[in-house]
């Protein structure tokens, strides 16, 4: 048995099957679909949540690693400012890739790499919006660092 | 009655009702549904592109842990034809041994856990008899089809005047096929229930999967329910009933369980079609000073073997410009390809490429700034008919554009705008956008309690349909955006058309307008039968409603709340159901026209490198009545990254010995991120539109349209490099 701790819950889990990725464990096993795939190759970001307050992709993390480790997820947050921010300027169309970019930015300002529009849009590069929500992101993530 | 009462609500800023739902993770995306005891498929993809299955041995994947069922064609169920909706959809899968392309579905695999079904698929060996495949367009043995939808037009002499034309632009332009890649993962999650059958899907267009659906598997329409109420994004992938839904519906009645079909994100890339690439040719042909007296615009664009495709390139130079003299013929190609599709802007996006592209290298030959030229040319009329257009704010978008942008601060000469290392060139389109609308219907529901909700089967793909939709009911009822619950994304509710083509605003929207005059009028029926009632004897044409309330129009004392009107009649709810069709241009006397719109971009090249860097857009559109800004802004921010995407990045590879798509995942297959897109200015201008009674013109496409040729203009102003080619890439530009 592993035990997995997710939000501060700790969930028992049977991996007999070591190929199990964090990100199905998540959406398959513990049914929180919060977390999204959108490649499964660690290209887009979608799976993004953090590992210890690091953020990591949970499609090329296994599920088998995260033993005694404590996951944040986005159904984890509590009214985090972001979440907010991300609602007022509209930085997200069809939603897909926003649990991705949140938890990315929830890091991003713990890193304090949110200081400049270039800083952030060069560290949230790593999560694609196909809806092409780039520059409203920006705004919003900017919006937070300033008042944090 | 029948007008929109509350302005206020309309055009205003408001957030996203399903925007809490989305930061949160609370969104079900179709494979974000569990079902108890479901199981998972895997899919097997052929690696050849022409031929066919000489063997298939399976008995390694049926002996593979947790292995529930193995189908292959040898196996599969016979499935009826697959009707054409507006478009042709795939015939049924598994149904022979034939190989028209390189990852065309040949098994799928069912399994207790998608480890399983994806390992075990990976076991099943297949022999081949390979076929020559055909994988150029210029290949002499594809079958070619001219003329394809009976389209190609002609006005005037082009021959003759592009002979007399004193100057004469003859140049070919060519892009790259694209891949729609909506971030969501497609995914059918089937589940029998005896003989009905419930699929939570992604696509964009519910009741065109129940009625595709329903017809493949024998059964009445209605034994089918579709549950898209969320969707990753669609771009058009999501416009026909592709083959691996059917799959998952043969999978769930073999094994008797519900079976999950996500594709991954390879199979994203064969399984939901494409972009054609395209070669236009354009001539153009004009006078000293810049007028256009001929335009001659012929397009190739690629088919499968065994689909259709809607995609005329050259319909653009039907009605950008005005041209006394105008030939425009597309023809497609058939290759052993996957399926080429809708893709933002299709058609147009390619074309208009073209044209803008030309229409710059006229003005660089006859030596007039390419804004002036667009003005110039500008079409007061529509060129093909004459006939006034239902609105177009073209003009007026380049102006202000330009004023917004400073493209008086550009100097004419090329190279002459240097910064450090970097040259800098300002480049211009114009865009002018198809129009497209479909028959819809909804439902609109008043509760006791004086609030609404509005039904409709169609799908919000991230375009904002719950949130306007729920404005433009709230204005018309008298009520707050707040008390307008939306109801969408299941094929059991009031028919409803696809989420594409630009279409869905004006055709929701008036169907929602049909359906809330309906309901006024009942209520106003109700009222009239109350002798009490402050309404009685008012009719229906002075009848204004506010605040949730009739009330005699310029007295707004005497009247009387839906809430109460109801509940003096002792009902529950009152409901009204309403439709909406195109009108007719004939009957009108005018154009439809799309959208339109100005873009305006920096670019900055390095001069050493060839790097090319967007450093500002500024893009202005003529979107008829503007429901919501802010959610019409990120429509257009969202088709401007389209935009730098197709003019910089996306290009989709197709090894030409074997038709296997060589780039078909997102480390390898590019598309914009962050820190690609600079500042974009958005800007709306324009007046609601003549031709459907909300005044909208459709704008989820228009965005990514002339960003391309806007970049390459701006190439060509700071290097003297005119980029006929895209994705523009380095080398090209160091050439």
């Amino acid at each position: 048995m592993t035990t997995l701790t997710v939000n501060g819950t700790e969930y028992p889990l049977d991996l007999a099957d070591p190929r199990v990725t964090l990100l199905d464990a998540l959406r398959d096993r513990l049914d929180l679909t919060g977390t999204k795939k959108g490649c499964d190759q660690g290209a887009c970001g979608a799976c993004t949540v953090l590992c210890d307050g690091r953020r990591i992709l949970a499609c090329l993390t296994l599920a088998a690693q995260c033993d005694g480790r404590e996951i944040t997820t986005i159904e984890g947050l509590e009214s985090h400012p972001l979440q907010d921010a991300f609602v007022r300027h509209d930085a997200f169309q069809c939603g897909y890739c926003t649990s991705g970019q949140i938890m990315s930015a929830v890091a991003l300002l713990g890193e304090n790499r949110a200081g400049t529009d270039a800083d952030i849009r060069e560290y949230m590069s790593g999560n694609l919006c196909r809806c092409g929500a780039y520059s409203n992101i920006v705004a919003a993530v900017r919006e937070v660092a300033r008042h944090a | 009655m029948t007008t929109i009462q509350q302005p206020r609500i309309l055009g205003a800023g408001v957030d996203r009702v399903d925007g809490p739902l989305k930061v949160t993770g609370q969104a079900r995306y179709p494979n974000d549904v569990n079902l108890p005891g479901m199981a998972y498929a895997a899919v097997v993809r052929s690696t050849i592109p022409s031929g066919r299955i000489t063997r298939m041995d399976t008995t390694a994947a049926e002996k593979s842990p947790g292995v529930l069922e193995v189908i292959t064609h040898e196996n599969a169920d016979h499935l009826g034809e697959a009707p054409a909706t507006f478009i042709k959809n795939p015939q049924p899968p598994l149904q022979d041994d034939a190989i028209r392309f390189y990852g065309q579905y040949i098994a799928v695999v069912v399994a207790d856990t998608q480890q399983n079904a994806t390992a075990a698929a990976g076991l099943i060996e297949v022999e081949y008899e390979r076929h020559e495949a055909i994988l150029d367009p210029h290949d002499p043995r594809a079958e070619r089809i001219k003329d394809p939808w009976g389209e190609d037009t002609a006005w005037g002499d082009v021959r003759t005047a592009l002979n007399r034309a004193p100057v004469m632009i003859d140049q070919t332009y060519t892009t790259s096929e694209n891949t729609n890649n909506p971030l969501g993962l497609f995914t059918t999650l089937a589940s029998w229930d005896g003989d009905t059958l419930t699929l939570h899907d992604s696509n964009q267009w519910p009741n065109m999967i129940q009625q595709v659906v329903a017809a493949m598997f024998g059964l009445p329409r209605d034994a089918v329910r579709v549950l898209t109420p969320f969707v990753g994004g669609g771009f058009g992938a999501g416009l026909r009933c592709w083959s691996h839904i059917p799959l998952a519906v043969m999978a769930a009645r073999h094994v008797g369980r519900p079976v999950k079909l996500e594709l991954t994100r390879p199979e994203m890339f064969t399984g939901l079609g494409h972009r054609t690439s395209s070669i236009n040719w354009i001539r153009l042909g004009a006078t000293r000073d810049g007028r256009l007296t001929a335009i001659e615009h012929e397009s190739l664009t690629t088919l499968p073997l065994d689909g259709d495709e809607y995609e005329p390139c050259s319909s653009v130079s039907t009605w950008s410009y005005a041209s006394p003299n105008v030939t425009a013929r597309d023809q497609q190609v058939r290759l052993n390809i996957p399926w080429t599709n809708f893709m933002r802007a299709p058609g147009d996006a390619q074309g208009n490429f073209a044209l803008e592209s030309a229409i710059d290298e006229l003005a660089w030959e006859v030596g007039l700034d390419p804004l002036e030229i667009r003005l110039l040319n500008y079409a007061e009329v529509d060129p093909k008919t004459g006939r006034p257009w239902s609105s177009n704010a073209l003009r007026r978008c380049l102006e202000v554009g330009a004023q917004r942008f400073g493209w008086s601060n550009r100097n004419p000469e090329i190279g002459s705008m240097r910064d450090g290392h970097e040259l800098v060139g300002y480049g211009v389109a114009g865009v002018s956008f198809f129009w497209y609308q479909q028959p819809c219907s909804a439902k609109v529901i008043v509760r006791g309690d004086g609030s609404a909700y509005v039904r409709s089967a169609v799908t919000d793909i991230g375009t904002g349909t719950y949130t306007i939709m729920a404005q433009l009911a709230a204005g018309l009822l008298g009520l707050e955006v707040d008390q307008v619950e939306m109801q969408l994304g299941d094929s059991s509710m009031p028919v409803g058309t696809a989420a594409g083509g630009s279409g869905l605003t004006a055709a929701l929207g008036s169907a929602v307008h049909d359906a809330c005059g309906r309901l006024i009028q009942k209520f106003v029926d109700l009222a009239g039968t109350d002798p009490f009632s402050p309404l009685a004897n008012v009719p229906f044409e002075d009848v204004a409603v506010s605040e949730g309330r009739l009330f005699r129009k310029g007295d707004p004392t005497r009247g009387e709340s839906l809430a109460r009107i109801l509940a003096v009649h002792g009902l529950t709810e009152l409901s009204a159901d309403g439709n909406s069709t195109p009108n007719s241009p004939d009957q009108l006397g005018m154009t439809p026209a799309g959208a339109r719109g100005a873009r305006f971009v920096e670019v900055r090249v390095d001069e050493d490198l060839g790097r090319v860097r967007v450093a500002r857009i500024v893009t202005v559109n003529d979107g008829g009545r503007i429901l919501n800004e802010k959610l019409a802004r990120s429509q257009i921010l969202g088709g401007t990254v389209g935009g730098v995407g197709m003019a910089l990045f996306e290009d989709t590879v197709t090894d030409k010995d074997t038709g296997r798509i060589a780039n078909a995942t997102f480390g390898d297959y590019l598309i914009p991120v962050n820190a690609d897109i600079p500042d974009v200015h958005v800007e709306f201008v324009g007046e609601p539109d003549a031709f459907n009674p909300i005044g909208v013109k459709g704008i989820g496409e228009i965005g990514l349209v002339g960003v391309a040729p806007a970049i390459a203009n701006g190439i060509f102003h700071a290097t003297g490099k005119r980029i006929r080619s895209l994705p523009i890439t380095m080398d090209e530009v160091m050439d």
